[in-house]
């Protein structure tokens, strides 16, 4: 009587806990039934969006085949803006050649023209005083000495001398950018490096050794990513300022 | 002893325009070199040059290895040293001066501001 007194409270309790359970999946049923769509239209997302990230994939699996050949190319544009200012720098250095012939010519025009000149003189010398012959021998005299052809053709020719320097230095311009050009193709391999290995994570396929060339760098041209071609000297004035100030405090 | 002038570039373009630049201010003798490390080869070939313009970026040694190396060495260590380059931030020119380059050109130079390097260099000596 006594033990069944004692079993009564913990059936009542069992019951309870069921009810409870019984409660939870009700809830549950409910969310389920909440859920369910959510879930449909997940799936119809999923199915929408997948052909997209295959076209994504596809998308960047083609660009990252066409960077090694735009680096190329870029490393290409290099090499011909060498070969271009390396002809520009030889074509100026036959002008400066010529110019230097040019030069030397005149030197000796004008030691001949001195020679005819003495030779003029010792002729009137020795013809005495006829009146006709003095008078042209003065004037064939004058126009030898006279002549100004070399002065004018030699300042002409330290001022074509001096713009042709200027050419030669204005070809500074190539190697500035050929290492702008380094730069970028730089980055072209950061991001061809990036994109490769999204693709290897997602095709689980080896894109890289199929389609980059062993040389993508372009040239191997080491660079300032920072080259600036420009007429002022504001960058030179901050570094002999900075050299100044080096100097001064080292002394 | 007349001067004798290395002239150390990876630009062939870069190398010309130094030394037209040279010959424009009556310097004649010169040696090239296409990186440090083919600079180094140089010095050790022509115990003439007592003069090194050198270029910073350059593949193999740079220019900034090159002038450690060179003022570690015993025989060249007192050379001047002109740094011709792009690299004309504020760090890159100290970096440059703790390394003991003798002075800096930034790039593009004028032939003024060439002349006037080698004449401070020069009277410096």
């Amino acid at each position: 009587m006594q033990e069944e007194m004692l079993e009564k409270p913990q059936e009542s309790n069992s019951m309870s806990k069921v009810f409870e359970r019984l409660s939870d999946l009700k809830s549950i049923f409910k969310f389920g039934e909440k859920i369910v769509p959510i879930i449909q239209s997940l799936v119809e997302f999923m199915r929408e969006i997948i052909p997209l990230l295959e076209t994504i994939n596809s998308s960047i699996s083609d660009s990252t085949k066409k960077m090694p050949m735009a680096a190329n190319q870029i490393a290409d544009v290099t090499s011909a803006t060498e070969l271009a200012t390396t002809q520009i720098l030889d074509l100026v250095d036959d002008i400066g050649i010529a110019l230097n012939n040019i030069e030397s010519g005149l030197i000796q025009d004008e030691e001949n023209r001195a020679k005819v000149a003495h030779l003029l003189a010792v002729i009137k010398e020795k013809v005495g005083p006829v009146h006709a012959a003095q008078a042209e021998l003065d004037e064939v005299y004058d126009l030898v000495i006279s002549s100004q052809l070399k002065e004018s053709s030699i300042q002409l020719i330290e001022a074509i001398k001096d713009d042709t320097y200027k050419i030669t230095l204005s070809l500074q311009v190539q190697d500035i950018t050929a290492q702008q050009l380094a730069a970028v193709n730089h980055l072209i391999e950061s991001v061809n490096n990036r994109l490769t290995m999204l693709v290897q994570d997602i095709n689980q396929s080896d894109i890289r050794s199929e389609f980059l060339p062993e040389d993508f760098s372009g040239g191997g041209i080491h660079f300032d990513p920072n080259a600036s071609y420009t007429k002022t000297e504001g960058k030179q004035d901050v570094a002999d300022a900075i050299v100044q100030e080096s100097r001064r405090v080292n002394n | 002893m007349a001067l004798k002038f290395l002239v150390v570039d990876d630009s062939v373009t870069m190398r010309r325009i130094v030394i037209n630049s040279l010959k424009n201010l009556g310097f004649n003798e010169y040696v090239e070199a296409s990186d440090g490390r083919d600079a180094l080869g140089k010095l050790s070939a022509d115990p003439n040059i007592n003069f090194v313009i050198t270029d910073w970026n350059m593949p193999g040694l740079s220019g900034l290895e090159l002038t450690k190396a060179i003022r570690g060495d015993a025989t060249w260590g007192k050379l001047p040293i002109l740094m011709v380059t792009t690299r004309g931030v504020k760090e890159d020119i100290i970096e440059a001066l703790t390394a003991r380059v003798s002075d800096y050109i930034v790039k593009p130079f004028t032939p003024q501001i060439l002349k006037e390097k080698i004449e401070t260099l020069l009277s410096r000596q």
